[in-house]
């Protein structure tokens, strides 16, 4: 792994990289001008006045309340037991006030069996299905996390709301998604994978068979499935089927050949020489921008094949200092992510910052 | 391919003078959620103090993504965004990190409330770096190849060139590791190189007589 500390094979010794990373050494006159030159850019400016700050106080008075009268606290539990008991024998829906503000925007939409209808908006809840038919779209708000368009003939669930993880699951149709929220926040589920926002806008499909395919139109997009994951840049798509999950990222404007190879090789029960033959279509088919593709293919084509894709990507996109072959052929995964900064995409550390398991079938949970 | 990213904080801190790095490192978290938690009990001046700390950093992140004259007003929207939620945010001691991303959605943002963004040139970059007569209208054509570098490498090198930071404090503020500052500054000062230098009569970055 490339540290940065040791600048070895090919590259050569910057000229003072010291004094780029911390100003320390003998100073190099270029950087020097660069700041010069550069830093009439640089903020400045007081601090402006934010607005008045009001604290959440409820919950310390309560705990500060218990401390002293511990009787308080012990009747306090008793009616806790009590209430949960009650409303475990009511077998009342689970729900809170938190949800999705739900518009109409053409036809019928229905949240359960109830329609939306004229300019009202409902609110979509934890554990509740929105569901539009053939003549029906509508859209979903939510102010800290985002928008979503939904097409006709879609059915989806809201599954988790609250601080830190939104999670919706698509079961089918068409979403137009744009977050805002932080990356890693807002997860949707499908059949046969879990979309996580990285910051971006994008369009999410699910056929009836379960099969999806996620469009990025900005930022990107992760698409996982327990260890298997896709990164989906603005411009590219990712097809995802039932008991494979995420294929390979592509960027649509490449060619048909690639395209046809790609899906081939994704999720066609092939041979191990269709597959070998596909792969070299796909190789011989590539454009510099499909380095996309070949840096995935890297942990996905057979440990033979690998080092094909290695040579193919290693011509198109050069690999920086630090990405040695023997580090891609292991999959040593800092080596793979130091390629992938690279490709020029996006900083993957973004995505390795934020990483969890988003894994599992999601069951409604209410907020906390 | 799954690492987590503890793991890799890990594997690269292994450099000398690494152990001191961890402790600033960690000290400057423990006073950020010091700060956090004074700001969500209603000190307004804790939440000054955290953006006198994290302003430049914001303003960088931005800067990689905006047009200049753009940037000041989102530097604003961002600290007032994260005011706003300050409340959700559940590690405390990673504050830089959640604001940084939030920065980066703002930008995002921008472009998807305005015009594409090839469209999105600021006036100053406008300008033929080879018709460069004037020293702000070179920093204009220099900022302007920044920017069209990788995303990976853009953001670092703002923050290192123009809001002067160094590497252990774009590190520290933006929750990324050093060994990827690093190399993000090191192959992007390279990359910025060679872009200025095959540029006819660019003018810079030229040796500064010492």
């Amino acid at each position: 792994m490339d540290t940065g500390n040791n600048q070895t094979g090919s590259e050569p010794l910057a000229r003072n990289d010291e004094y780029l990373w911390d100003g320390s050494g003998d100073p190099d006159s270029e950087i020097r001008k660069l700041e010069r030159l550069l830093g009439r850019f640089r903020h400045h400016g007081p601090v402006p006045v934010f607005p008045k700050i009001v604290p959440d106080r409820r919950w310390q008075f309560l705990r500060w309340r218990m401390r002293r009268f511990p009787a308080l606290a012990t009747a306090a539990a008793v009616a806790a037991i009590a209430a949960v008991t009650f409303l475990a024998y009511e077998r009342k829906p689970a729900v809170t006030v938190v949800g999705w503000d739900v518009s109409r925007l053409a036809g019928t939409p229905r949240i359960g069996r109830n329609t939306i209808s004229g300019k009202e908006t409902s609110r979509l809840r934890i554990g509740q299905i929105l569901e539009t038919d053939q003549q029906s779209r509508a859209s979903l708000r939510a102010k800290d996390t985002g928008h979503i368009e939904v097409e006709q003939s879609t059915r989806l669930r809201l599954m988790t709301m609250g601080a830190g993880l939104n999670r919706i699951a698509l079961d089918r149709g068409t979403i137009h998604v744009h977050i805002w929220a932080p990356p890693g926040q807002f997860v949707v589920d499908t059949p046969s994978a879990v979309t996580v926002d990285l910051g971006c806008a994008y369009t999410l499909q699910v056929d009836d068979s379960g099969a999806g395919i996620v469009r990025t139109s900005l930022g990107w997009v992760g698409f996982k499935l327990n260890h298997h994951e896709s990164f989906i840049p603005a411009g590219a798509a990712c097809a995802t089927r039932p008991k494979v999950g995420p294929g390979t990222p592509y960027f649509e404007d490449a060619s048909a050949t690639f395209r046809a190879a790609l899906a081939r090789f994704d999720f066609e029960d092939s041979t191990p020489q269709q597959r070998t033959d596909d792969l070299a279509i796909l190789l011989a088919a590539s454009r510099q921008r499909d380095a996309l593709t070949l840096w995935h293919l890297l942990t996905r084509a057979e440990e033979g094949q690998r080092v094909l894709v290695y040579e193919r990507l290693r011509g198109l996109a050069p690999p920086p200092a630090g990405v040695t072959k023997d580090g891609i052929l292991r999959l040593d995964q800092p080596t793979l992510d130091l390629w992938w900064n690279e490709l020029g995409f996006d900083d993957i550390s973004v995505w390795r910052h934020w990483e969890r398991s988003w894994s599992g079938p999601g069951k409604p949970v209410l907020a906390k | 391919m799954a690492s987590r990213p503890d793991d890799s904080v890990e594997l690269l801190m292994t450099g000398p003078g690494c152990r001191s790095v961890r402790e600033q490192s960690a000290s400057e978290a423990s006073e950020d959620a010091m700060l956090v938690d004074a700001a969500r009990d209603g000190d307004r001046a804790a939440f000054g103090r955290l953006y006198d700390q994290y302003a430049r950093m914001v303003h960088g992140v931005l800067l990689a993504k905006v047009p200049l004259a753009e940037v000041d007003d989102l530097v604003q929207d961002v600290f007032v965004l994260a005011l706003s939620r300050l409340a959700a945010l559940r590690e405390t001691g990673r504050f830089g990190a959640w604001l940084a991303a939030i920065a980066r959605n703002r930008a995002n943002d921008y472009h998807r409330r305005s015009l594409p963004e090839d469209q999105l040139v600021d006036d100053t970059s406008e300008k033929d770096i080879g018709n460069c007569g004037d020293q702000e209208s070179q920093a204009a054509a220099i900022l302007d190849a920044i920017r069209n570098l990788p995303a990976a490498y853009r953001e670092t090198l703002i923050l290192r060139l123009v809001e002067g930071m160094t590497g252990p404090e774009i590190a520290a503020r933006t929750g990324m590791t050093h060994g990827s500052v690093r190399v993000n500054l090191h192959r992007g000062m390279q990359q910025l190189r060679a872009r200025l230098s095959s540029i006819p009569n660019s003018n810079g970055p030229q040796q500064e007589t010492k």
